[in-house]
């Protein structure tokens, strides 16, 4: 039986096309930020934001407490939203591989597309940048693009020490992450969006990727970092 | 998340609210003016709000040009070849192209007196009126992901926003000129400011009970500062109050008509800067 395609953009199934796709598994993931680091080199990725990042909330009663870490990135969706709000075309998907990518010379920066991305994989690039004039506008992961086109894994997939993050192709049956999504119970962020994800995890817990009641009432010391990043990132 | 190292902003800012204030204005001031050409009691208004509604629509352009992050950029939405028509934001553009290209026809056919042409145009101007608070609501309808933005209530009611917004500065504009006009603007901005409520309580009632994400975004938008905007301002002060007022002998006076105009003004800004700003604040915890 065919899988279900609601969208003409889906890559899923197609013959021939790859549909790459990242699984993380969480019981490895450490919280070291090397992926962050490593994306922020290969990206040149200004301060303040990020194509990827390691969230965490600290889960259990004292004294049986541990970090709960939940790496980011841009979901590279089957249907994604930010490709359909763009106005201009400027974001679109690659059916070979199913990367969303970004045209940098049409966004406009009416910054449609973060508002509709349900993860929040996308951010305004700083009005000046040192190496490089793409400059406000709106940037997002693109799974290493520039890597995978030429048979290298993401940067951040290379430099992850505990191995939590695996990346390949779910088109084919033999790659290590058809193996793990086939067999593991995996999940993906926001199923209820529609988007198809093309980010899975091993070990995830909606109690601490949703939304708790902490949003409305968040511990004092929290706000005063948020305050602090945001006086710090121009917000 | 529950606990944050990273924090996400708001794309979208308060200048949008302004903008919807605006174009809703605007849209609304060119139905009036057309109005002109098939009843009497509209005849005053013929000029004035048509001139003030192109003023309002010069702004609006300006604003939202200046929101962009490459303002110079902006002729892309008029490149046929870049034109994403799944997204609202192509057709508002085209939109707001169309309408301003139509109310410069109409500006130098009522300068000529050609009064049948003019009339066309007013007809297909206000088709294209319409469309700008309908758009604006798509704007935010479209994104699923948003409480408060994500239901099929929010294009119409920006369209009884911008008639209630339009009809109050309408009433500035006809000032004393004319009993009848006054009767008929009284009444827009009263059946308007009604629908706006009922849309209201009925946006009040899905996000309280709606996910997570809307039980949140109803906290959030029902108590602190945005609570005080929100309720206080727009649904109590900028709604119920005028309504009332305009429903007693007073607001059927001139002065008591000027005030609810005024209350709904700051009501209607307040209500537009609510739902935008509301829609977001989850998001950025996540």
């Amino acid at each position: 039986m065919s899988e279900l395609r609601l969208s003409s953009i889906e890559t899923r199934g197609v013959p021939g096309k790859k549909r790459y796709a990242m699984v993380i598994d969480l019981r490895r993931c450490i919280g070291c930020d090397a992926c962050m680091t490593a994306c922020k080199a290969e990206f040149d990725v200004p301060v303040g934001v990020f194509r990827t990042w390691v969230p965490y909330r600290v889960v259990g009663t004292y004294p049986n407490v541990r970090k709960h870490f939940m790496p980011r990135l841009c979901n590279h969706c089957d249907d994604p939203p930010c490709v359909r709000a763009c106005p201009v075309g400027a974001t679109y998907k690659v059916e070979d591989g199913g990367f969303v990518l970004q045209h940098y010379d049409r966004c406009i920066g009416c910054k449609a597309c973060m508002a509709s991305c349900p993860y929040n994989a996308r951010f305004m690039l700083p009005k000046s940048r040192t190496y490089t004039d793409i400059t406000s506008v709106v940037d997002k992961c693109t799974f290493c693009h520039h890597r995978v086109t030429q048979g290298l894994a993401p940067a951040c997939v290379v430099t992850c020490i505990g191995r939590a993050r695996i990346f390949g192709d779910l088109n084919d049956p033999a790659s290590e992450v058809s193996r793990l999504v086939s067999t593991l119970p995996t999940q993906v962020l926001r199923p209820e969006e529609g988007t198809k994800p093309h980010v899975f995890y091993i070990g995830l817990d909606r109690h601490n990727s949703e939304f708790g009641r902490a949003v409305y009432s968040p511990l004092e010391v929290l706000e005063e970092d948020r305050q602090a990043f945001n006086k710090n990132h121009g917000a | 998340m529950g606990d944050f190292n990273i924090f996400h902003h708001m794309p979208w800012s308060s200048t949008y609210s302004i903008y919807f204030f605006t174009i809703g204005i605007s849209a609304a001031l060119f139905f009036m003016s057309t109005l002109s050409w098939y009843r009497e009691e509209f005849r005053p208004l013929r000029a004035s709000a048509f001139y003030l509604s192109f003023v309002l629509l010069a702004i609006s352009g300006l604003l939202l040009i200046s929101d962009l992050s490459k303002p110079a950029r902006f002729l892309n939405i008029m490149n046929p070849a870049y034109l994403n028509f799944t997204s609202p934001l192509a057709w508002g553009g085209l939109n707001l192209l169309s309408f301003g290209a139509v109310s410069v026809a109409y500006f130098f056919m009522m300068r000529k007196n050609d009064e049948g042409t003019s009339r066309k145009l007013a007809v297909l101007g206000s088709l294209l009126a319409l469309g700008l608070p309908i758009y604006t609501g798509f704007d935010l309808t479209v994104h699923q992901n948003r409480p408060v933005w994500n239901t099929p209530l929010m294009p119409i009611l920006f369209v009884a926003l911008s008639l209630v917004s339009g009809a109050a500065v309408a009433s500035f504009l006809a000032g004393g000129k004319s009993e009848k006009l006054h009767v008929m603007l009284r009444r827009f901005m009263l059946w308007s400011a009604g629908a706006v409520g009922a849309m209201l309580i009925s946006l009040l009632g899905t996000t309280a009970y709606g996910g997570s994400g809307q039980e949140l975004t109803f906290m959030f938008m029902t108590s602190g500062a945005l609570g005080g905007i929100f309720i206080g301002v727009g649904i109590l002060l900028g709604t119920a109050a005028p309504i009332l007022l305009l429903l007693a002998p007073f607001g059927r006076q001139q002065g008591g008509m000027m005030l609810a105009a005024l209350l709904l003004l700051v009501g209607g800004m307040a209500l537009r800067y609510s739902i935008l700003v509301g829609g977001q604040i989850v998001q950025t915890y996540f």
